[in-house]
């Protein structure tokens, strides 16, 4: 299979945002790689674009006082999923989980220590967390 | 051809049919039914004067309810939803939902016409699913859960086999017919003697020349009727006898991996016979409400479960008149899902809140697709089954297995999973149709015209689920599984996420009845 995406850099920018206007693709692909892109991509149909969340079903991230607190803490649950939230070790790169997490100590108000790729790639092994590996996936329910 | 190790050889000969091997598995086999679950527990006693309080009538909650019922037990059923079924739903005209964060959002099929947007299949070895269909008489048909004739279409991949579709029957005759030629030139040219004896050389280029549909004369392959003709045979003398058509290369085959798309068996629970319920999945659950339906409180948002010395009491409050209300019983079984009940004020221990949270749900979307006319059926000869894609956020386009040559259908167009399926959630609806009709249009030119009204769910935003599935890590199953399963004074949970067949409704029904065993057992009537 190849990658489902390809590298930032790749292509000249003219060139990539043609492929976007017209391929069926999801609207955070033209600004991939920000952290702010990735959490869109990613995280806001649950923590909603402005951090907030949903009362009673998905905990509010601004003004979140875990989410501010220990960096490795924070990879550690997007790594293995928690309290019914998914893990996105499979289709994270540790770059990518590193921007997310950068992204969400530091928006809305939010202060926190960046964390770096290296350190997420540690994480990843101590946890057992299973490897960056975008193939397709089969039907299974 | 690299040589073959013995050990690599005796795999690859198994894996397409060794005699040894199978003789092997059909012992484990034979032993393997025995064990499994195929019926309710054969439960003696009494439950008379005692209550059991179920929380959920989903598939899981109304399993127990039945068979604790019909030993005398006053179930007590909180639903938080106005209908029985929690996952097991259908969507047809004038269904509603809406998901946490999104639009509302109300089914506008054509009467007659629906997608089941939960579970939407049922295999053959799923017993205990099929001993209610059965016992229920809940009519079923056959779901295509894999036709030949649909298509692969892998997008970016090298070579000219990518970015087109192609029958999946062309990929597997072409892909076995040429490995089968390869091996088969090994034999014949003595590379595996050391492996073979002549009587195991003769017999295995026997079955390789069947296996592959190879030339007998000089074992090659070149393509077969069963792949499908340029012209398809017929009448008189055009088109007579047809014309074949012609295999694909094997390198090109190997370039676009186009042959990962089969293996010699599907997964175990992807395997005919598959069935669904004749009308949509939620069948099931109504067959359930009409025999338990008595015992459900609908529209009932559980506030609070406190055990005391001699049971459980649960609070609750009426989702309509907000008014304040409290169930007591001597147990209780809770099929809310973990996700969920997360968020529930409940006394359980810190050991198993910590079990709860350390398991995650599995986000997961599907759209369904009103075409006005059956263009897989007219244009492609297609009858169910699914078009296999490596589309991120769409993966398969499934075709209906009901309706056959009528005009219309409903074509699940994007089923997916994990952070895929997050991220897909996140699109607006519009955005969403206009998501899948982009990626079935490169499959079939008639998708978008043929186009007429969606409904998509994404089952982690649906208030009471949260998730689709419990997406069990290693290190969860091993820590927080029994801890889970083993329950808390007399509160023990079931569901598909206490089991090892997530997701499926065969595993909500044997846990449920795994675990009204043990409150009986514990009660000790």
């Amino acid at each position: 299979m190849a990658r489902k995406r390809d590298p930032i850099g790749k292509f000249p920018v003219a060139a990539l945002l043609v492929v976007v206007a017209w391929a069926p693709c999801l609207p955070a692909l033209a600004e991939e790689m920000s952290g702010k892109a990735l959490f869109l991509r990613n995280c806001s149909a649950c923590h909603q674009v402005d951090g907030r969340g949903v009362p009673d079903a998905f905990p509010a991230l601004a003004g979140n006082a875990f989410v501010q607190s220990n960096e490795a803490e924070v990879a550690s649950v997007l790594l293995t999923g928690r309290n019914g939230m998914p893990n996105f070790s499979k289709r994270l790169t540790d770059q990518d989980l590193a921007k997310i997490v950068n992204y969400i100590r530091n928006a809305w108000g939010n202060r926190g220590a960046e964390i770096a790729a290296e350190r997420v790639a540690a994480l990843r092994a101590d946890l057992h967390a299973e490897g960056f590996d975008p193939t397709e996936q089969n039907i299974r329910h | 051809m690299a040589r073959l190790s013995r050990r690599e050889f005796l795999y690859r000969v198994a894996a397409v049919g060794g005699t040894g091997l199978l003789l092997n598995t059909l012992d484990a086999w034979g032993s393997g039914m025995q064990s499994s679950v195929n019926g309710p527990p054969r439960l003696t006693g009494s439950g008379k004067g005692r209550t059991v309080i179920i929380l959920g009538a989903g598939v899981a909650g109304m399993s127990a309810a039945y068979e604790l019922g019909q030993l005398g037990y006053d179930c007590r059923v909180l639903e938080a939803r106005a209908f029985a079924g929690g996952r097991c739903q259908t969507a047809r005209r004038g269904v509603t939902i809406k998901e946490y964060g999104g639009e509302s959002q109300t089914c506008d099929f054509d009467e007659g016409l629906y997608i089941n947007h939960g579970p939407w299949r049922i295999p053959y070895n799923h017993q205990s699913t099929l001993h209610y269909t059965r016992l229920f008489q809940v009519p079923l048909e056959i779901m295509v859960n894999d036709n030949d004739t649909s298509y692969v279409y892998r997008e970016g991949g090298a070579g000219p086999l990518s970015n087109r579709r192609i029958r999946q029957v062309e990929i597997k005759a072409d892909m076995r017919g040429h490995v089968a030629e390869l091996l088969a030139k090994a034999v014949k040219n003595n590379q595996l003697d050391q492996e073979l004896t002549p009587d195991d050389k003769k017999l295995l280029l026997d079955y390789l020349i069947h296996e592959g549909h190879l030339s007998r004369n000089d074992l090659q392959y070149r393509g077969n009727e069963g792949r499908g003709y340029k012209v398809n045979p017929g009448a008189g003398l055009d088109p007579g006898p047809g014309v074949p058509s012609d295999p694909l290369g094997f390198k090109d085959l190997l370039a676009s991996q186009l042959g990962n798309v089969y293996s010699a068996v599907h997964e175990f629970s992807q395997q005919a016979t598959m069935f669904q319920p004749i009308g949509g999945m939620d069948a099931i659950a109504k067959a359930f409400a009409l025999r338990v339906g008595k015992n459900i409180r609908y529209n009932t948002l559980v506030r609070s479960i406190r055990q005391q010395e001699n049971g459980v009491t649960v609070a609750y409050r009426d989702g309509i008149d907000g008014a304040a209300g409290s169930v007591s019983g001597d147990f209780c079984l809770c099929t809310i899902p973990l996700s969920v009940l997360g968020g529930i004020d409940t006394d359980f221990s810190p050991k198993f809140k910590q079990a709860m949270k350390s398991v995650s749900y599995s986000p997961a979307g599907k759209i369904g697709l009103q075409m006005k006319r059956r263009f897989w059926e007219e244009d492609d000869f297609i009858y169910g089954g699914h078009v296999h894609t490596n589309f991120p956020g769409i993966g398969s386009i499934s075709l209906p297995s009901t309706g056959w040559q009528s005009q219309k259908g409903v074509v699940l167009g994007y089923y997916n999973f994990e952070s895929e399926a997050a991220e897909v959630s996140a699109l607006s609806l519009k955005e969403r149709v206009e998501f899948a009709l982009a990626a079935g249009q490169k499959i079939f030119p008639a998708y978008r015209e043929s186009f007429e009204s969606a409904f998509s769910v994404a089952w982690h935003r649906i208030p009471y689920n949260l998730g689709a599935w419990a997406d069990w890590t290693q290190e969860a199953r091993k820590n927080a599984y029994p801890v889970l399963f083993e329950g808390e004074g007399k509160v023990l949970l079931a569901g598909e996420h206490m089991s090892y067949l997530p997701g499926w409704q065969a595993g909500a029904i044997e846990s449920a009845w795994q675990q009204i065993s043990k409150i009986h057992q514990r009660i000790g009537v």
